[in-house]
């Protein structure tokens, strides 16, 4: 038990934790925006898992932020499909996101052994390139704390500053732009921005490509950092567990963050757990990450009804 | 009375023309796939469209899969109708497959009890895992998407685990389970084939569920709820508890579908990750099929050959199985849209009729 305080509780940790949330914060604000704008987005790990396949593929031949870029791309194209299906062709948008989640998970394995002529489940001989750390040695140079903020801050990947970023872009967009107001108000009641001339359905789609965009984001993140390399369903649920934080989070970008960071604390346990405890079945472990969502989820519905039902019996 | 069924049958060849059209379209993507990929596109597509049919072998793999992908269509239907989006069969399967395979195991698997039981065993811990998702959801409001997939994960990793650990063969290094006794495996309809019990057992479900859906109270309800929730409500239904009840009896068929699973001659035993994948492919039969359970082992037929060829293609030639992903996911895009043909608006269009005629077509059916 000591040992895994003292684990959690150091700086090795931190750091492990912002490498397992990045890619998830990318997803969860691409589910966030999506969500927002009336159109829940299943289709995240689909869309995680494509983008990561393109980004490694990219980066054999191009630089790494060509790859990120073409991740993004590739997120964003399913995000126009999305939409193109869902508000042009009246599908429900569970099923379509549904729909590019099975094309996802058989399509890469296909394209994965088209690019490298015959390998069926990972990349290994595929020379992909990784998304560069940012290196803060000079913080050293800082008296008392400069150690301290040099292992917090140092070397993690430059898309995990971009994700901080990106929270901040969207908490600015939704509250304090008209444009995240008119988003806003597309989700929650489509009629009234109807009536006031907004486009509705140009608003939901750019939404739903807004929101590929971000996840792509996180796939690249994924395969090009956490990872390098691609292997079969290497998102591994983390599009669902986004999904998850985006209702934890109030459908709000802060909450959001907050519920990806717990995720992301929880993932990085089960990364540790097995060379502290090795007596605990590795499987088991991997189970840690999804129990938490449930249970987050279970708690704070429960918590969100309480309060609806006290604001009702309140107004009485 | 007439009018009534010249509607019905107007809506089914409509529906079955729809079908076919997405079936066609993806064939057509699916083959301009094979051209541009494989080294032979002829032999890979005559695989494709034709290899299931080639021995009686391969036709015992289909009806094998027919089986199963109308169990799980099943499933999928059901939630489907009562507009639940529970993605929990996949869950349901493992743990299913799990209490069948410990049934098969203990004593009991040698007697003559071991296939009923077996079943039930599956169908209970299946109803079990369904009714946890429906139950944080009716009770606590946790959206059923997210709960039923992590649970998913869930059960996929602790079965896994088992079999590791305590129910493979102690030191053998395998990641399955003997063989189970002959009494615990489902007999073959035809000899030295895997066309077993498994598809009997699914063409009763299906009337089963067609039963409980279209002829009783509870069914009438469930669609109610499914169609209309808030004239449900006023109607004094109480949704909750029908929303809890139709994952509950989808999550039986779930597992029912587990035992099939490692009770049929497929495998016999209970290995890790024996699903394939297969029971996510019940939300593209059901989708088809309009989560009409009539329609389900007709759907579940075509597809079947369909995957099946597939999978020979994968063996026998050099364009991988996954292809059929491709597939899969224009038949749900088209059919769960409401496309047309670009033509077809505009023929109208030059016709002279008018979009509020059309519009009050679609609303008689």
């Amino acid at each position: 038990m000591i040992e895994l305080l003292m684990t959690v509780f150091s700086a090795t940790f931190f750091v492990t934790v912002i490498r397992t949330t990045t890619p998830l914060l990318f997803a969860t604000m691409g589910g966030l925006i999506a969500d927002l704008s009336g159109a829940l987005n299943v289709a995240l790990e689909g869309m995680m898992l494509i983008a990561a396949l393109t980004a490694v593929i990219v980066s054999v031949y191009a630089p790494w932020y060509v790859a990120v870029l073409s991740g993004m791309s590739a997120g964003a194209l399913l995000g126009a499909l999305m939409a193109l299906f869902h508000l042009r062709f009246k599908a429900d948008i569970i099923l379509v996101g549904f729909a590019v989640n099975i094309l996802a998970a058989g399509g890469t394995v296909f394209a994965l052994s088209q690019a490298t002529g015959g390998d069926k489940g990972t990349s290994i001989n595929l020379q992909s390139k990784a998304i560069p750390a940012l290196d803060l040695s000079l913080l050293q140079a800082i008296p008392g704390v400069g150690p301290l903020l040099k292992s917090l801050l140092s070397g993690h990947s430059l898309l995990s500053w971009l994700a901080v970023l990106t929270v901040i872009a969207v908490w600015f967009f939704l509250y304090r732009t008209p444009w995240g107001l008119w988003l806003r108000g597309v989700g929650e009641y489509p009629a009234a921005p109807e009536a006031a001339g907004i486009p509705v359905n140009k608003v939901r789609a750019l939404s739903l490509i807004a929101s590929g965009a971000l996840v792509g984001i996180g796939g690249a993140q994924l395969a090009m950092f956490n990872y390098v390399g691609f292997t079969r369903d290497m998102t591994a649920g983390r599009g669902f567990i986004a999904l998850g934080a985006v209702l934890l989070g109030a459908r709000h970008p802060v909450g959001a963050m907050l519920a990806a960071l717990l995720f992301g604390v929880f993932e990085a346990l089960s990364i540790v757990m097995p060379n502290l405890f090795n007596w605990i079945p590795s499987e088991l472990i991997q189970t840690i990450p999804f129990v938490v969502t449930i249970l987050a989820l279970v708690l704070f519905s429960y918590r969100a009804q309480r309060a609806r039902q006290l604001r009702t019996l309140s107004k009485i | 009375m007439s009018t009534l069924a010249n509607q019905r049958g107007a809506a089914f060849l409509r529906e079955v023309g729809r079908a076919l059209t997405a079936l066609v379209i993806a064939l057509i993507v699916a083959l301009i796939v094979i051209f541009v990929t494989s080294a032979d596109p002829g032999k890979a597509f005559s695989t494709l469209a034709s290899a299931p049919l080639s021995s009686n072998r391969t036709m015992g793999l289909w009806i094998d899969d027919v089986a199963k992908l109308t169990l799980t269509g099943l499933a999928f239907s059901l939630v489907f109708q009562a507009r639940q989006f529970s993605m929990g069969v996949q869950g349901q399967v493992y743990v299913g497959g799990l209490f069948a395979a410990f049934v098969a195991m203990s004593p009991l698997g040698a007697t003559p009890f071991a296939i009923p039981l077996g079943m039930l065993a599956g169908m209970l811990a299946g109803a079990v895992y369904g009714f946890v998702p429906g139950y944080a959801k009716a009770r606590f409001g946790a959206s059923e998407i997210v709960s039923s997939l992590m649970l998913n994960y869930i059960a996929i990793l602790v079965v896994n685990y088992l079999i590791r650990a305590h129910l493979a063969p102690a030191g053998s290094g395998q990641l399955m389970t003997a063989k189970f006794p002959d009494a615990a495996i489902f007999p073959a309809i035809i000899p030295g084939t895997r066309f077993d019990l498994g598809i009997a057992i699914a063409l009763v479900a299906t009337v089963i569920v067609w039963f409980l859906l279209y002829r009783t109270n509870w069914g009438l309800k469930l669609r109610l709820v499914g169609h209309n929730p808030k004239f449900a409500e006023y109607a004094g239904i109480r949704a909750s508890f029908v929303m809890v009840s139709a994952m509950t009896v989808a999550g039986s068929l779930g597992g029912l579908l587990g035992s099939v699973f490692v009770q049929g001659r497929a495998f016999g035993n209970l290995a890790q990750n024996f699903d394939g994948n297969l029971a996510f492919e019940g939300i593209l039969i059901a989708i088809v099929a309009r989560s009409r359970p009539l329609a389900v082992p007709f759907v579940a037929l075509a597809y079947g050959y369909l995957r099946q060829g597939a999978q020979l293609m994968g063996i026998r030639t050099d364009v991988p199985t996954e292809m059929i992903a491709v597939v899969q996911a224009i038949i749900i895009l088209l059919v769960a849209s409401s496309f047309s043909l670009p033509g077809k608006a505009l023929f109208k269009r030059l016709l002279g009729q008018s979009p509020a005629s059309a519009a009050s077509a679609e609303a008689a059916k």
